[in-house]
């Protein structure tokens, strides 16, 4: 873990990246409001009933799966089941040196990010190619995805222009057209190799044994339909167990994320080619995969977070992530589900730190399709981290060391809160140490933080005295 | 609606804002309304809440539920310690023996606008033409839902002309023991509220909270701008009295 504070702000201060956040959350921000307004008579009704949807699919997910796999099968695919984020990767691993591939094309999927497994591969001396324009621009730049839908909306054009010159030798550009042209140029090469194609999924529909892929730039379907063989990596919260539970939520999906009314691309896939088609893989596997997920779904504080559907719309609406981005968070997954997921998915102990980038103002949840009570999961996950979360508490809570000054704190500050007149005492005198606040604020622990930004309040007059006096008032 | 209350000041409000307790309390007498004040009134827990410690929090609210006894209303002139007490303490206690004890005393919880607007309170404007702008508190916005009652009074006032700052939506960066726990990101975010402000072109903010307005005051005194920020209780009663803030 790196250092919290130091990463705050270092962030804070780059400049440029905040500009571009910033007003690429605001972009997104209009385009959805816009777009909804525009389209949807029944926005919240499309809600409710895609909560529904998937909570139908959590609360039977054992039958689920085993539909899925049943269905599958019958199918074509070949289902795996992974446990942890290793056993993913292992079993990828294991086709492609069975295959003999040495290098497989992906897809954008937050999944294989989750499961590390580019990372993964490279140590064993194989490649995984990004082919998401946006996720490319990352893998040559070294680094992971700011957010999880628009993973490079971090750099601009400019930023990204000097990159693929220096990366890929073109010529520098800074023209969205011409830029893509190179990225188009480049990733062709790569396509004419393709043996193996990895991607994630959208939705795993249990009932018909397919998944639902959406995308904008079509690189997907090239990942998916080209080469002999596509493996899809798919946590196991992405089932839903009906075509019309997945359309219900794919229809909050698009409008969501990016304020578009549908992906340029979806992509329904129902197993290999079958005798006589002329296109599509050979082979196909799922791989649908745990990491915890269990876990959080036996939490009846933290369940609910497995509906996310990862549009995206928590993060372009937090106030935090848009001055900080998605790196400060050290983490997979950023922004508001981020906080309540990275901890619960890879440990309290290594990313419970992140649970303070929130001010708790409850925008995340209000935009949030599936309804997901983001902001009154993060102070729950704060209740667990200061160890007051039981038996029940997410991964690596355990682990975690607890401030003794700040439980005597609070505590101190309840006994103050139920003894009415020391209570009294202090705020009925809190004028007199004016003074003292103005000149020692600045040095004070907890004034300090506040005060190094701001000018500290005047505290004058006595309240009780004065409404002792108040006609037409009962003071009792 | 009863026109008797109970008066709930906050913790800010005894300490640091008491102007603004004394002139809700007028708005309301000059409703006709009989005001009781609990001198044994504290604080609604949410320093300690929002910080993950619930189980000090729950002896608060129990505190709370104990001594606002009588079946009478609790109007309190912020949106966010409503918030607090009439939605977040029924999720801090559920599954909890005391649920309907704090189920009570939480439906009673009112923001003094939305008393008001129940009450079919009217107000006189007596003050000169003026712009003003307004912040909207997160957990007033989301949670309580009082603004939508807090801007109708304002609307009440005919030489008051309402500019809505772009950004709206967005949190000052208060968010209580956060802008302590994150204090630079707190402040980024304060100054993205200010600079909000400014481009309003007004030159008065207001806000129905106690909290977010001294954040943004002193956010604002720190850059050293010429812009007054009031609260709405202060700024309506100064309306009425046809008095220059
Ligand atoms: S938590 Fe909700 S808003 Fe955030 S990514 Fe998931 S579905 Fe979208």
């Amino acid at each position: 873990m790196k250092n919290h504070s130091e990463l705050i702000r270092t962030k804070l201060s780059d400049k440029q990246m905040r500009e571009n956040v910033s007003n690429a959350m605001h972009t997104l921000q209009n385009n959805r409001k816009k777009l909804v307004d525009a389209k949807f008579n029944d926005w919240d009704g499309l809600r409710a009933k895609a909560k529904k949807a998937k909570n139908n699919a959590l609360f039977t997910l054992k039958d689920r799966i085993l539909e899925f796999e049943k269905n599958a099968t019958k199918n074509g695919m070949q289902v795996h089941f992974a446990n942890s984020k290793e056993d993913a990767c292992e079993i990828i691993y294991q086709l492609m040196i069975e295959k003999n591939i040495k290098k497989v094309l992906k897809q954008k999927s937050m999944a294989t990010e989750e499961i590390g497994l580019n990372h993964y591969l490279e140590n064993k001396g194989l490649k995984a190619v990004e082919t998401d324009l946006g996720e490319l621009i990352l893998q040559l730049g070294g680094e992971a995805p700011v957010h999880i839908v628009v993973p490079a909306i971090h750099k601009n054009r400019y930023e990204i222009g000097e990159l693929f010159a220096e990366k890929l030798g073109a010529s520098k550009e800074n023209e969205p057209e011409k830029l893509n042209a190179i990225a188009r140029k480049h990733l062709r090469n790569q396509f004419e190799s393709l043996e193996m194609g990895i991607s994630g999924a959208n939705f795993a529909i249990s009932k018909a044994g397919a998944i639902w892929l959406i995308e904008n730039e079509g690189n997907g379907r090239m990942c998916t339909t080209a080469p002999d063989i596509h493996v899809s990596v798919c946590g196991i919260e992405k089932l839903v167990e009906t075509f019309s539970d997945a359309a219900t939520t794919d229809t909050l999906l698009t409008p969501s994320a990016t304020g578009q009314f549908i992906p340029a691309y979806n992509n329904i896939i129902t197993g290999p080619r079958k005798e006589g088609e002329l296109d599509g893989p050979k082979e196909m596997h799922i791989i649908l995969f745990n990491n915890h997920r269990t876990n959080i779904l036996s939490h009846e504080d933290y369940y609910e977070a497995l509906r996310c559907i990862r549009c995206g719309a928590c993060m372009n609406f937090c106030p935090v992530y848009d001055k900080i981005g998605g790196h400060s968070y050290d983490a997979v997954y950023p922004g508001p589900i981020g906080e309540v997921i990275s901890p619960q998915l890879f440990g309290m102990d290594k990313h419970g730190d992140i649970v303070t980038l929130c001010s708790l103002c409850g925008r995340c949840s209000e935009v949030c399709p599936v309804c997901i009570p983001l902001d009154s999961m993060i102070r729950k996950l704060r209740r667990d981290k200061v160890g007051e979360g039981g038996d029940n508490a997410p991964l690596g809570a355990n682990e975690l060391e607890h401030s003794k000054l700040e439980s005597y704190g609070f505590e101190k500050f309840a006994s103050l809160a139920t003894s009415p007149k020391v209570w009294r005492t202090a705020m009925g005198n809190a004028s007199k140490f004016n003074w003292l606040l103005q000149s020692l604020g600045t040095s004070l622990p907890v004034l300090k933080n506040w005060a190094n930004y701001k000018k500290l309040p005047n505290l004058k007059g006595n309240l009780y005295d004065e409404l002792k006096t108040l006609e037409g008032v009962k003071y009792e | 609606m009863q026109k008797k209350v109970y008066f709930y000041a906050t913790c800010l409000g005894t300490a640091a804002m008491q102007t603004t307790v004394l002139n809700s309390i007028k708005l309301l007498r000059s409703a006709g309304v009989e005001v009781i004040f609990k001198k044994d009134q504290t604080c609604c827990g949410q320093p300690s809440y929002n910080t993950g410690y619930f189980k000090d929090t729950k002896k608060i609210a129990l505190f709370n539920a104990e001594l606002f006894s009588e079946d009478l209303p609790v109007v309190i002139p912020s949106g966010s310690c409503g918030g607090m007490m009439s939605h977040d303490y029924l999720e801090l206690f559920k599954n909890d023996s005391n649920y309907e004890k704090i189920k009570n005393f939480s439906s009673r919880v009112i923001e003094l606008s939305q008393y008001l607007e129940k009450i079919g309170f009217s107000i006189e404007d007596k003050g000169e033409p003026i712009k003003v702008t307004w912040h909207t508190n997160c957990h007033a916005f989301r949670v309580q839902k009082s603004i939508e009652a807090n801007k109708n009074l304002l609307k009440k006032l005919k030489n008051v002309e309402l500019v809505e700052l772009k950004y709206e939506e967005e949190c000052c960066g208060f968010g209580g023991t956060f802008s302590v726990k994150e204090p630079e990101i707190s402040n980024a975010m304060a100054i993205a509220k200010v600079n909000d402000i400014v481009n309003s072109g007004a030159k008065i903010i207001l806000s129905a909270d106690g909290g977010c307005l001294l954040n943004i005051k002193g956010t604002i005194d720190k850059m050293g701008l010429d812009i007054k920020c009031y609260h709405l209780y202060d700024f309506l009663v100064s309306r009425m009295e046809g008095v220059s803030l």
